[in-house]
């Protein structure tokens, strides 16, 4: 087994909410004083070569741990051990200082994540190399582009090379190309047996990276293991908040005459609720109500990823469909087939508008959420949120 | 207890010189009269209290031309300021630094010294040119002002350590020190000599650390004397010992700066 890189043993942190200054004026019992748990009795342990994922929402503890590995901070209660250097791509850049150029940064900042002069002056030029602003090296920070900035802070950051590393939600810095070498130099990191931490918000990245998968909500350890039932379950609890929640969103106009019921979304047996399966057909039920006559009313429904972001829409107009008009309610469904969305947590906005699609008459954002079961990106074999309908073709003439 | 951290500080010299260069380098930036600024402060100074305390009010400067009298001392209060307004504010200036990444903070405090420093040495050459000008006589007694300095850059860095702190948890500190550095310096022998203060209050006005140093390089550099050993020794050893405790409450509650900052 390989030795323990990384280790927490009951670890607690805690912050009082009070200020200090009322409490030391006794203005408030210290009975009175609000603690809020960043971390409850947390342990687990990483192996050298391991790299995990750390997930969970917003305010569970995950940078609480980074800090605490990072020594930003100590623990409350509880001890933890790290073995080798470590290293945090933190906030990238958080060292610039933006009147100097971009050589003085470069040293500015390597010094500050601890490497020495001489280290430094070594790796200068692979640095920049890396960095892709060799031209500006001599312009002061302020006139760089937050992307050349962002590079320039990732490439230090990259060459300090540690045992333990730290990485925080940067793999979403820059372009794609950039992108493409930072995910090269994480690959790099891990064949050479360097543990690493990553944190994200997007599960895909999560997934192609970790060979465990650390959730972690209300600063405890929900579960750490195979990364795909880890994210997985974690979804789960996302998704089924984010049902309850939105079951009751205000209506977006108070007095349209036509308003959305329902939606519902069923998987190819017909069950709502229920994951549906890549290469299958689902259906998007949507119950609208008509209180005045309208003219060609317009249905249109946006596919989110987990954080919301759109992937895509469909309107009924881009079909040819034309809606009910009549008083009362009516159901109109979508039916996709098949669906190819690939493994993950998906949530679908539906909107109505007038004929000119340019008014919205009703809308409700994130109308229902759904699961589907099918290629993991995990595999590296898919990437993104869906397949598009596609075959390949082989050249024949090695055959013939 | 003090040795870790001391051992931790030496890995990281070239932290301190990174941010003193750092600082040294932004300070002046984007100015037009650039490093002459380090000049023109001190001297504005010496100019109105030449006027205020010299032809006004006639104070004495012990037989020496008055600009010359303010000015030798001036610098060195410039300095003393200078290192407690910024060392004050170091920690929540570099807030975001400390939020997220971890090194010894104190680095923070030693690179605003340096810079202070660099800002002094610059000064010091006017004070060349005055000597030269004013044709005062140059003595050896003129070295004092070595381990004087050491003694006031021992006594700026006991007080940052808390200030700094301090101020991490209570900005009023930060409020507070302009108005708090303008009576100090009144409080002690910058405009007008120490023979000037009455006896009966000569006791409590040298518990002023400050008051002694200064009046310890006024007499080094002007008039040849050399300060009281005594004195030095017993305030270097008192100082000493305070710094050593300001360092540990320093280091304990930099552990949580992050948290609070």
């Amino acid at each position: 087994m390989p030795p323990v890189a990384i280790k927490f043993d009951s670890v607690s942190k805690e912050y009082r909410l009070r200020r200090r200054l009322a409490r030391a004026g006794k203005l408030h019992d210290a009975k009175d004083d609000s603690i809020f748990f960043a971390l409850k009795e947390v342990s687990f342990e990483i192996e050298r070569g391991e790299t995990v994922g750390l997930i969970g929402p917003n305010g569970a503890g995950k940078s609480t741990i980074l800090k605490i590995l990072s020594r930003v901070t100590v623990p409350s209660r509880g001890s933890f051990t790290v073995r080798g250097r470590l290293g945090a791509l933190i906030e990238v850049g958080a060292g610039f200082h933006p009147e100097l150029t971009g050589r003085e940064n470069v040293y500015l900042n390597a010094a500050i994540m601890g490497m020495r002069k001489r280290e430094i002056d070594a790796k200068f030029d692979q640095i920049v190399a890396f960095s892709e602003v060799e031209k500006f090296l001599d312009t002061p920070l302020k006139f760089y582009s937050a992307g050349m900035m962002v590079r320039l802070g990732f490439a230090v950051a990259a060459h300090i090379e540690p045992e333990n590393l730290l990485v925080d939600e940067v793999l979403a810095v820059g372009d794609t190309a950039f992108q493409a070498k930072c995910l090269n130099k994480i690959a790099e990191l891990k064949e050479q047996d360097k543990t690493i931490v990553l944190v994200s918000h997007a599960m895909p990245s999560i997934l192609q990276h970790s060979s465990r998968v650390l959730w972690i909500d209300h600063g405890t350890i929900q579960a750490f293991g195979d990364p795909d039932e880890t994210v997985e379950a974690y979804l789960r609890t996302v998704h089924k908040h984010e049902t309850t929640a939105g079951a009751d969103n205000p209506s977006v106009v108070p007095d349209s005459p036509i308003k959305i019921a329902g939606v519902t979304v069923f998987n190819a047996n017909g069950e709502s609720h229920a994951s549906l399966t890549y290469g299958q057909p689902a259906y998007v039920d949507i119950a609208y109500t008509v209180t005045s006559p309208i003219e060609d009313p317009v249905v249109s429904l946006t596919f989110h990823d987990v954080r919301d972001f759109p992937l895509g829409g469909i309107t009924s107009r881009f079909d040819g469909v034309q809606l009910d008009g009549c008083l009362g309610t009516s159901t109109i469904r979508l039916v996709l087939a098949p669906v190819l969305f690939t493994r993950g947590s998906y949530g679908v906005t539906v909107a109505i508008q007038d004929q000119r699609i340019q008014r919205y008459l009703d809308m409700r954002p994130r109308a229902a959420t759904f699961m589907v079961d099918g290629p993991s990106v995990a595999s590296r074999e898919v990437s993104g949120h869906w397949v598009l309908p596609h075959r390949w073709e082989l050249d024949q003439r090695g055959a013939a | 207890m003090l040795l870790p951290y001391m051992r931790e500080l030496g890995e990281n010299l070239h932290l301190v010189l990174s941010f003193a260069r750092r600082d040294i380098r932004a300070k002046y930036k984007q100015t037009i009269f650039g490093v002459a600024w380090a000049i023109i402060q001190p001297v504005s100074l010496m100019i109105v209290f030449t006027f205020v305390f010299s032809l006004f009010a006639r104070v004495p400067s012990e037989g020496v031309p008055y600009p010359i009298f303010s000015y030798s001392v001036l610098i060195f209060w410039m300095f003393f300021a200078s290192c407690i307004s910024q060392g004050t504010v170091a920690m929540t200036a570099n807030a975001t630094l400390i939020r997220k990444i971890y090194f010894p903070r104190e680095t923070l405090l030693l690179a605003v010294m340096i810079s202070a420093s660099a800002d002094l040495a610059i000064a010091a050459v006017l004070l060349a040119a005055m000597f030269i000008y004013y044709k005062v006589a140059v003595t050896w007694a003129i070295l004092w002002v070595i381990p004087l300095l050491a003694l006031q850059m021992l006594f700026v860095l006991g007080v940052i350590l808390i200030t700094s702190a301090i101020q991490v948890y209570y900005r009023d500190i930060g409020h507070a020190l302009p108005l708090l550095l303008q009576l100090w310096m009144y409080a002690s022998p910058v405009a007008y000599p120490l023979s000037s203060v009455p006896d009966w209050l000569k006791p409590i006005y040298l518990l002023n650390p400050m008051a002694g140093i200064i009046d310890g390089y006024r007499s080094a550099l002007l008039h040849g004397t050399s300060p009281n050993l005594v004195y030095l020794g017993t305030s270097a050893v008192v100082l000493c010992v305070v710094v050593g405790g300001a360092y540990l409450v320093f280091k304990r509650a930099e552990r949580t700066f992050a948290d609070v900052i």
